[in-house]
């Protein structure tokens, strides 16, 4: 994936003592890598999520979403509030794909 | 494509409330739920609720999800279980992953009522086993028979994490601390004051920085933080226990709201995300409404009232209604919701933490707020506390402006008065004469009534205090009297056990204790 430079970087990424904490339990995504993508130019939950697949497991970002959000906050020294949210997109919750075999849109409207 | 008038998505408290809203006006609707049970969080509460008669105030939650269910089915509103909604799509066709398949569904009108889900908090090893939602603990004890632990350190001091911390208790676990990064309890004095005296230690301003252990908590780090919750060095503590439960607050599920694209934001006295609603509860895409925990976390009570109101307006603009029914119902409903909606709880208030005295005037208790129980020096600021009169009487420790009236309808002798502010402190009529009853102490949600007689018996004075406990103790049995803080006080003796129909399942348990002790003595534990 090509990286989207935000700015281009002046100093070297500073690791932190608790970066290997699991952060997206679902995609085993730690707080180091949201750091690193956040470092790396992305700035939003969508940008993270592609970039990493945080809030792309089981759960679909229901326990990370705001943990994600904090840390991205602290990083880019905004207020949580404005770093914004996942958008919620179809399916909001995970289907088996075999599921999705079994569309029933062709059914004629009753 | 199936058609339907109304998609209430979401069959908890405000969704089914909605739908028999709907249904009464004899409007086509469908409730699509992903649970295999309807009802929502509402049959894991077994302890009593708050607010008003009118509204269900005192009767125990999952109660008052049956008689909801009743009601449901009775007007036969169409509950699909096990029902997934996957997404809302441009004019309100609804995807639906129900028996194996994806389903379409069309509306003219969709009520989101998707609910909200537990926050979580990071810290070094917070994904080993044994480190649950506190609303997980409640689904594993109240749904499934399950016992979380048996050690338990609950971090978060809001309503959730004092009422699942009694439940623990109730189901027979140990409580090892309820901590909270905040300075004050967050939930309501009541039931925490109902925690601190089974002897459960609150720790304010503190976090918890470390979950031991490698496959399983064995232990849990905490640790005293700062101003700006920085935990501070070389104040660390290990509590031996083997589950942690986090209570810190609840995200609105609004997925779907921004699946179909509702103006959206983060509105931190809402606990999230949530569409942009207007008065009635409309997004800015005409037809898609929200209501409950999803529009703003807030109680069932409320998420209940705010169904009904949503989906009036629903009735209003499908013709179901005149716009003279719309507006008496709705109306009302605002009435209703802004009893709920008073005090110093309520969501205008969230996160203030000024308040110094209540609405009467009388000083608020800083050590309810830093310890979980007050001291009997600030109690006698409070008239329904000091009230003295020969013979039985209630005492009332009842010190925060919560919508609550219950206990002004228990009395048979109308005793003790709330007036039409059901946030206004219980006051004491002088002019009645108590009889003992004990109703009053078996209808408080908070367990905050107490009756005191200091002159019928020879040996001592008798004070009676709802008891929740199994197994109930016995007249005549012998244990220890404990102060509101669980501290041992002074042996007690049983002398009375009523356990009524009407008391619904809170036994109203009455100790004799020396006299020097009639104003420490506040619960008991058996030898």
């Amino acid at each position: 994936m090509a990286k989207i430079i935000r700015t281009a970087h002046t100093e070297p990424f500073v690791e932190k003592p608790d970066d290997d904490m699991i952060i997206c339990r679902c995609e085993e995504i730690t707080k180091g890598e949201i750091r690193r993508a956040v470092y790396d130019g992305m700035s939003t939950m969508n940008e993270v999520k592609r970039y990493l697949r945080s809030g792309m497991g089981l759960c679909q970002g229901q326990t990370c979403q705001r943990l994600v959000q904090n840390i991205i906050a602290a990083e880019m020294k905004m207020k949580p509030t404005e770093v914004g949210m996942i958008q919620g997109r179809s399916p909001v919750r995970p289907v088996e794909i075999g599921i999705f075999s079994n569309n029933k849109t062709d059914v004629k409207e009753e | 494509m199936k058609r339907h008038e109304l998609i209430v998505i979401g069959a908890g408290p405000a969704g089914l409330s909605a739908a028999i809203e709907a249904k009464k006006s004899g409007m086509d609707v469908i409730v699509f739920d992903e649970n295999s049970r309807p009802g929502g969080q509402l049959f894991k509460q077994i302890h009593k609720f708050f607010g008003s008669k009118e509204h269900h105030a005192k009767e125990r939650g999952f109660k008052i999800g049956e008689s909801l269910l009743a009601e449901a089915e009775e007007l036969g509103v169409k509950v699909e279980l096990n029902a997934t909604v996957m997404g809302i799509y441009e004019n309100k066709e609804v995807t639906v992953k129900m028996n194996g398949e994806v389903d379409h569904f069309k509306a003219d009108k969709i009520i989101i009522a998707t609910g909200a889900a537990e926050n979580m908090i990071p810290f070094k090893g917070w994904n080993i086993p044994g480190v649950i939602g506190a609303g997980a603990a409640q689904a594993m004890m109240n749904l499934q028979g399950v016992k979380p632990g048996s050690k338990i350190l609950m971090v978060g001091s809001g309503n959730v994490g004092l009422v699942v911390s009694f439940q623990l208790l109730q189901a027979g676990c140990e409580v090892a601390a309820v901590i909270d990064a905040a300075p004050r309890v967050g939930g309501y004095g009541v039931h925490a004051a109902k925690v601190a005296r089974t002897g459960v230690p609150f720790y304010l301003s503190h976090t918890v920085i470390e979950a031991k252990g490698t496959d399983h908590v064995s232990g849990a780090v905490i640790a005293e933080v700062d101003s700006h919750f920085q935990p501070i060095p070389g104040t660390e503590k290990e509590l031996d226990v083997d589950t942690i439960c986090i209570a810190v607050g609840l995200s609105p599920m609004s997925q779907l709201a921004s699946n179909a694209k509702c103006d959206m934001a983060l509105i931190p006295q809402k606990g999230g995300n949530v569409a942009l609603l207007s008065e009635y509860g409309e997004t800015n895409i005409k037809g898609i409404y929200c209501a409950g925990d999803v529009a703003g976390i807030e109680e069932a009570s409320s998420a209940m009232i705010q169904g009904r109101s949503v989906a009036s307006h629903v009735c209003y603009s499908l013709g179901y209604i005149t716009e003279e029914e719309f507006n008496t119902k709705y109306d009302s409903y605002q009435e209703a919701l802004g009893k709920l909606r008073m005090g110093m709880f309520a969501p205008a208030n969230k996160g203030r933490n000024d308040f110094t005295v209540t609405d009467e005037g009388y000083p608020i208790s800083k050590n309810l707020l830093a310890k979980g129980y007050m001291t009997e020096e600030e109690l006698e600021n409070f008239p329904a506390y000091n009230y003295k009169k020969a013979g039985v009487h209630p005492i009332i420790e009842c010190t925060q402006n919560i919508p609550c009236n219950p206990c002004q309808d228990a009395c048979p002798k109308k005793c003790i008065k709330v007036g039409e502010n059901i946030t206004m402190l219980p006051q004491i009529d002088e002019e009645q004469g108590c009889i003992g009853c004990g109703l009053c102490v078996a209808s408080c949600s908070g367990q905050a009534i107490f009756l005191m007689d200091e002159t019928s018996d020879p040996d001592g004075v008798l004070i009676s205090f709802p008891y929740e406990f199994l197994p109930l103790p016995e007249v005549g049995d012998k244990g220890t009297a404990l102060s509101r803080s669980g501290a041992p006080v002074c042996e007690a003796v049983i002398t009375d056990v009523k356990k009524t129909k009407v008391m619904d399942k809170t036994a109203v348990v009455t100790m004799r204790v020396p006299h020097e002790f009639k104003n420490s003595a506040r619960f008991y534990k058996p030898v």
